[in-house]
């Protein structure tokens, strides 16, 4: 019986145990050689090993007994100036014992902190740079101040290709007695795009049900998810019902927690795909979708986003059929 | 693609005096009055129905006459401004009897409506026919005590109708409600009842407005109406921004609106998709508050406030400018935000997942926000599928029974796997 979430179990714990972004991996690996490491952001989109990076660079850094030279905060969790004041600041002034001079502050989800938050903290940064160094995760890096911005190392990481992903999943199948067929992990990455928490989490969870892993259970496990639904929306849409659109939208949404960003990468994907719309369409569209996009990282509200995208649809479709 | 939809206050109006809620005595002078007649011209030729809105004024009339098979010729007063429409009313007041020996009884209703020096004429024409009239004359006016009606009251026989108690509202709204074939309960229709604050109409419009097509209401359902303001204001709000003509004009619902920028932005949210028809107008009115959103945002990030001004530009005038070729033709309802709904239905269940969400994130360096949107759900289709590996993940996780119930779904099918934690 396993008693962990796999995405826990397979954690790489050491640099050379990562898969894929090997640039970045070789860099890190060159700060461990010299001892030494810059501030530094880690952006790209979820599931691309950016916090694994951080906690393999940790261990690396200072062996097993590394947790008592790391803290590890969520900005989505404590994104107040006052963890700043307070928590971060405790950490970071205080002196690590050891062969390493300075500890290693992860701030996770840091495009969720207020910019006020991070005012503080670039000054907070600055002053104890010697004693702390600070990697600070990120989906979208433009979310994060200039100034904090010019002070680290930016490293972007993208979507794992294929063959990696199949490769890394089936390892994690083999390991565990899973019966994962080649369509089961074709399904795992048409549906995850590359996103690797999320596959190892679809692959356990179809795992759960104790038979071989195939395109179809994947497709129902995730079935909400799935790029049928998007495709089913934008055609909704097209077809000129604003509303039944945004109800699928809702749903997808609310009952399912899909990510904003998620499904506008879905559509940004189906536009390209879809027969009904005519080829000249196709690019304005993308250009539209482009622009919802970035909203989706400026504004607050996914569903009133990506339900003005919508809008657009369904008047790109009337002015099709003229 | 106007939805028509029959509105319950028309469709459960009582059609019968013994169906009206509460204002028994005030029902029974009217009778009694009314049914006076038969015996001749009383003293008083006119009954004054006066009261707050929605306790059931022109319901008692209609339903009496109903009762009474009288014949009954409804009036708005606000019509009776020229002297030709008066004469007019004056003829009908001055028989009882109509042509097939049915009996007459003539109905003044809205008052209030006669405004300013422009209508003063009408007061006293009305007052004229009332003193010759040879059929019961009906005025109905929320207030019978205004300086306008001094000398019309002395001929009339005034009668006050009151709140109902919440009670008598709520016996109300449970017909409806078997009528209807929907399970509500009580607690839920109650609270609507006491909001209404007396007023049948508009408890009965919630009651629609919360529970149409649906088989079940509970109090979550209606709970969030605790921070919406009476429909009428913020009906008036809603057309003040979707029909507005002019920026200034729909900038200025902000300030009439009881509810706050955020729940304004959600009715408006709600209902731009049904007023804006022509799907160029609609594109342009999502993108205004798309962009209303952005600034939403941007003041999120910024701690700074003084970006609400853009959003309200967005919301408002940037809606109301989108309109150029949309028509609406009669009349669609304005709905509740229903995402607002949804939230506040789901809202002991989110507090759930974010136990969860926190549980997980001791485990998997991901935040409890982001866990209980991504991990969760998979969490779910483990605990439903696979008792083993759901006990298993259950003690990495500490989860405790509750939480496990919520993650399988079933709380007989969750035992086994709560046994196996202790």
């Amino acid at each position: 019986m396993s008693f962990e979430m796999w995405a826990e179990k397979y954690r790489p714990k050491r640099l050379d145990d990562m898969v894929d972004q090997k640039e970045i991996i070789e860099r890190l690996k060159s700060f461990v050689k010299a001892k030494n490491v810059p501030h530094c952001i880690f952006a790209g989109p979820p599931g691309t090993g950016k916090t694994t990076a951080a906690l393999c660079l940790a261990r690396d850094f200072y062996g097993e007994g590394y947790r008592e030279h790391l803290m590890e905060l969520n900005a989505s969790d404590e994104r107040g100036i006052d963890v700043v004041r307070e928590t971060v600041k405790t950490f970071a002034r205080s002196r690590s014992i050891g062969e390493i001079p300075f500890k290693i502050l992860i701030l996770d989800e840091a495009d969720n902190m207020t910019s006020d938050a991070q005012q503080a903290l670039r000054r907070t940064m600055e002053r104890y740079t010697e004693t702390c160094r600070f990697i600070m995760c990120a989906n979208y890096s433009g979310k994060i101040i200039e100034p904090i911005q010019s002070r680290c190392a930016p490293f972007r990481f993208t979507f794992l290709p294929q063959e990696e992903h199949d490769k890394y999943v089936k390892h994690i199948a083999d390991c565990e007695n899973v019966q994962l067929l080649p369509d089961g992990a074709e399904a795992i990455f048409e549906v995850c795009g590359g996103d690797l928490r999320k596959a190892i989490n679809t692959l356990q969870s179809a795992a759960s049900v104790n038979k071989p892993v195939d395109a179809k259970l994947v497709y129902s496990i995730t079935g909400r998810a799935s790029p049928a639904d998007v495709q089913k929306m934008l055609t909704t849409a097209i077809k000129g019902d604003f509303l039944g659109a945004r109800k699928q939208l809702r749903d997808m949404i609310q009952k399912y927690g899909v990510a904003g960003s998620d499904i506008i990468r879905q559509i940004h994907t189906e536009i390209f795909k879809a027969a009904e719309i005519p080829e000249p369409w196709k690019i304005k569209l993308a250009d539209i979708a482009g622009e919802i996009d970035y909203r989706l990282v400026e504004g607050s509200d996914e569903e009133v986003q990506l339900s003005a995208l919508l809008a657009r649809l369904v008047e790109a479709g009337y002015e099709i059929k003229k | 693609m106007p939805f028509l939809y029959a509105a319950w206050t028309v469709k459960y109006k009582p059609a019968s005096t013994a169906e009206i809620v509460g204002n028994t005595e005030a029902i029974k002078t009217f009778s009694d009055w009314v049914n006076s007649w038969s015996k001749g011209v009383p003293k008083k030729r006119a009954a004054f129905l006066y009261g707050p809105p929605g306790v059931g004024k022109t319901v008692t009339v209609e339903a009496l006459a109903n009762d009474l098979h009288m014949e009954l010729v409804e009036k708005n007063a606000s019509d009776y401004r020229t002297e030709d429409a008066i004469n007019r009313f004056a003829g009908l007041a001055s028989q009882y009897g109509s042509l097939f020996g049915v009996k007459r009884v003539v109905l003044l209703d809205e008052l209030d409506g006669l405004t300013g020096n422009a209508d003063k004429g009408g007061v006293k024409a009305i007052t004229e026919i009332v003193k010759t009239a040879q059929c019961p004359v009906i005025l109905i006016a929320n207030n019978a005590y205004d300086p306008r009606f001094t000398n019309l009251r002395n001929y009339c026989l005034l009668i006050v109708f009151k709140k109902p108690p919440a009670g008598e509202v709520m016996k109300h709204l449970k017909r409806i409600c078997v009528r209807e074939e929907i399970q509500a309960d009580d607690n839920a229709l109650k609270f609507i009842a006491q909001r209404s604050e007396g007023d049948v109409r508009s408890a009965v419009n919630d009651l629609q407005a919360l529970s149409q097509g649906k088989k079940r209401l509970t109090y979550d359902d209606v709970s969030w109406l605790g921070y919406r303001d009476r429909q009428e204001n913020i009906f008036n709000v809603l057309k003040m921004v979707i029909y507005g003509r002019t920026s200034w004009g729909a900038k200025q619902a902000v300030d009439m609106a009881d509810v706050d920028i955020n729940m304004l932005f959600e009715w408006i949210y709600e209902n731009v998709p049904a007023h804006f028809t022509d799907p160029h107008d609609l594109a342009q009115a999502m993108d205004a508050l798309s962009m209303a959103d952005v600034y939403r945002g941007r003041i999120r990030s910024t701690r700074d406030w003084s970006f609400t001004r853009y959003v309200i530009d967005y919301m408002t005038a940037g809606v109301a400018m989108a309109r150029q070729y949309s028509k609406v033709h009669g009349w669609i309802p304005f709905k509740f935000p229903s995402r607002i709904m949804m939230l506040s239905r789901s809202k002991a269940e989110r507090a759930m997942q974010s136990r969860i969400g926190f549980k997980i994130r001791r485990k998997c360096h991901i935040s409890a926000a982001r866990a209980s949107k991504e991990v969760l759900p998979y969490l779910k289709i483990i605990f439903k599928n696979n008792a083993n590996m759901a006990a298993g993940i259950a003690k990495w996780l500490d989860l405790d029974a509750d939480m496990v119930a919520y993650l399988v779904g079933n709380k007989e099918k969750a035992k086994p796997i709560v046994a196996f934690l202790r």
